[in-house]
């Protein structure tokens, strides 16, 4: 017959403290459970808003525009070419280009197709900064036809007011097969163009039409070479960094909030998420504290036995894991319990919070398994160095 | 196997008490098959000497050597791979688990090194007339049964040496001889050695040589 715990636990049990025992096991589930909870919301509540921010690779994209005060209100509050190189300049702006605004009127209509027709603005931008950038968007002189992306905000609020006035409603797919023409009226001249909704953007408010063209037009019928620009585009590690937003106050400059509302409501989130799991930390190291004080107490109590076992011939080595092993199951049943909580709380928060089935993977994440493993392992390791060095001292 | 002694002193010893000892501070060794009577009154150090033997103690200056192994080099690990194989001893205050019932005693020591089966143990004890005795706890049984008891354990494992500190002390003359030829029977089983220690000579132990401390 092997040797096992069963044969030496006679040797040990006498007196021990089983209140402390089963406190530290409640502990230590309910700092787990915290912990692997804390990790899933934070997982979720980055699946949930990951499509709805304005962030890509890590990086915010932001529009600012002067403040329209009272004071300032008869200068020109557009952008000077100086304004965006100080921009530029600053640590916490990765670049800023100048969102250039047409000089001579525009207005767009859909020929006889739908009868509408309207003044519109038209924008160009820098093409790094926008989200959505298909390879037909592109222009060149003598070209009859111009490619547009068209903000899904405007989409929005077209869909809005188009049944009032007798228009039809369109999906994205439809206003994108309409053909549009963009007449440009200046001091020079007219230009008439066939224009498509190339794509939609979700991050830029406006109507883009490519650089160059935007250039050409102001130049041929206003003969304006380059204008100064009201919104500037700013690239950013951290649209919500306190001193991006000191340094923009500073300067009275307006940040379009909406669109770094997500990256804020997200922050705010991810740190209450983040101190809950710093919590589950605690417990879990308040947990193990009380296990090792009652460990101590169960060997100090058995200090007579154990020495007489090691003076028999026991190794110190054989005992330590012995006697650590001895809580590995007991470490296993709290863990997946906790898991099997997490799965649970996850499946609770699907059913009642996210409007949508579907948004979420039905199954926990796999970095909480992988916490609940680490976990595990972390657990068994500090058992066993205790009960060796409690045995090497007595 | 051998155990060799070089000049080993107890360091509490004062100066010039270890004159006369054919074992203090003298290089001399013992050899398995042997068995070794060593008569010592007491405060001779004879408890500290088959401590030091078992490697408990290491206050003492000099060498032992197992092997010509110094056991002051062991480590906690070596020291219980040796005691599991080479070396068994009885122990004056006899060392018993005294919460545990006697065969829990016996089984405790058997299982960490199998030399005999379980059913050996109660031969054993039916022999040195403890068999009543096996599923009591050790701490309701007298000085005598604890006695026997502790030989008996140290019979459970395999052994080069079996260190005997005056392992009669609360017997009667019948259960002393009928001890003493259990263990020369299991030592000579096992072609080991016997290292006896009492205060005067034992007349049916039959020792190849008789030191005095």
């Amino acid at each position: 017959m092997e040797l096992s715990y069963k044969n030496i636990a006679p040797f040990l049990t006498a007196g021990q403290n089983k209140v402390s025992r089963w406190l530290s096991y409640v502990g230590l589930g309910v700092g787990v459970l915290l912990l692997l909870s804390s990790v899933q919301m934070y997982t979720n509540i980055n699946h949930l808003i990951r499509d709805k921010n304005t962030r890509k690779n890590g990086t915010d994209f932001i529009s600012i525009t002067k403040t329209i005060t009272n004071e300032n209100m008869g200068r020109d509050n557009r952008f000077t070419d100086a304004d965006i190189k100080e921009l530029q300049r600053q640590p916490f702006i990765e670049d800023a280009a100048p969102l250039k605004a047409n000089a001579f009127k525009v207005s767009a209509n859909a020929g006889n197709m739908i009868p509408f027709s309207t003044d519109v603005f038209v924008e160009g931008l820098n093409t790094n900064f926008i989200d959505t950038v298909p390879d037909n968007f592109k222009w060149k002189e003598g070209d009859e036809f111009v490619p547009v992306i068209f903000s899904t905000d405007f989409l929005e609020m077209y869909n809005v007011f188009a049944p009032s006035w007798d228009l039809p409603q369109m999906s994205e797919k439809t206003a994108s097969s309409v053909q549009l023409f963009l007449l440009c009226h200046g001091r020079n001249g007219d230009r008439q163009y066939k224009a498509r909704i190339v794509a939609f953007s979700d991050r830029i408010n406006s109507i883009l039409v490519p650089e160059n063209f935007l250039a050409q037009q102001n130049k041929v019928l206003e003969g304006v070479d380059n204008i100064p620009a009201s919104r500037v585009f700013l690239k950013t590690k951290d649209a919500n960094n306190p001193q991006l937003l000191n340094y923009l106050a500073g300067k009275e400059y307006h940040v379009n909030k909406d669109k770094t509302k997500f990256g804020r409501v997200k922050g705010v989130l991810q740190a209450v998420v983040s101190g809950l799991a710093g919590f589950g930390v605690l417990v879990i190291l308040l947990a193990l504290v009380l296990f090792s004080f009652y460990l101590q107490l169960m060997i100090a109590r058995s200090k007579d036995n154990l020495q007489l076992l090691l003076t028999l011939g026991y190794s110190p080595s054989w005992l330590s894991k012995t006697v650590a092993k001895k809580w590995i199951p007991v470490y296993v049943s709290i863990i997946v319990a906790a898991l099997l909580a997490t799965q649970l709380l996850h499946l609770g928060f699907q059913h009642f919070v996210t409007p949508a089935r579907g948004e979420l993977p039905i199954v926990i994440d796999w970095t909480v398994l992988a916490i609940a493993v680490l976990l595990l392992a972390l657990s068994v390791a500090i058992n066993y160095r205790l009960v060796k060095k409690s045995l090497t001292e007595l | 196997m051998q155990i060799s002694l070089q000049q080993v002193v107890p360091d509490f010893f004062e100066t010039g008490k270890a004159n006369g000892s054919q074992l203090w501070n003298q290089d001399i060794a013992f050899s398995t098959g042997e068995n070794v009577h060593i008569i010592a009154p007491s405060g001779s150090g004879k408890t500290s000497f088959i401590h030091f033997l078992y490697g408990l103690r290491k206050d003492y200056s000099g060498n032992i050597l197992y092997d010509n192994n110094n056991i002051k080099n062991y480590d906690a690990e070596k020291f219980a791979t040796w005691r599991q194989q080479n070396i068994s001893i009885i122990f004056q205050d006899l060392r018993l688990f005294t919460q545990q019932t006697v065969l829990q005693n016996l089984e405790i020591k058997r299982l960490l090194a199998p030399y005999h089966k379980e059913s050996r143990i109660t031969a054993m004890a039916k022999r040195l007339g403890i068999e009543s005795k096996l599923a009591k706890l050790c701490s309701t049984c007298s000085y005598g049964e604890q006695q026997r008891i502790a030989i008996i354990r140290a019979l459970q494992q395999p052994f080069d040496f079996l260190l005997l500190d005056e392992p009669f002390s609360h017997l009667d003359e019948n259960n002393r001889q009928k001890a003493m030829e259990l263990m020369q029977e299991e030592a000579t089983e096992r072609k080991a050695a016997i290292i006896l220690t009492d205060l005067k000579k034992i007349d049916y132990f039959k020792a190849e040589r008789l030191l005095y401390l």
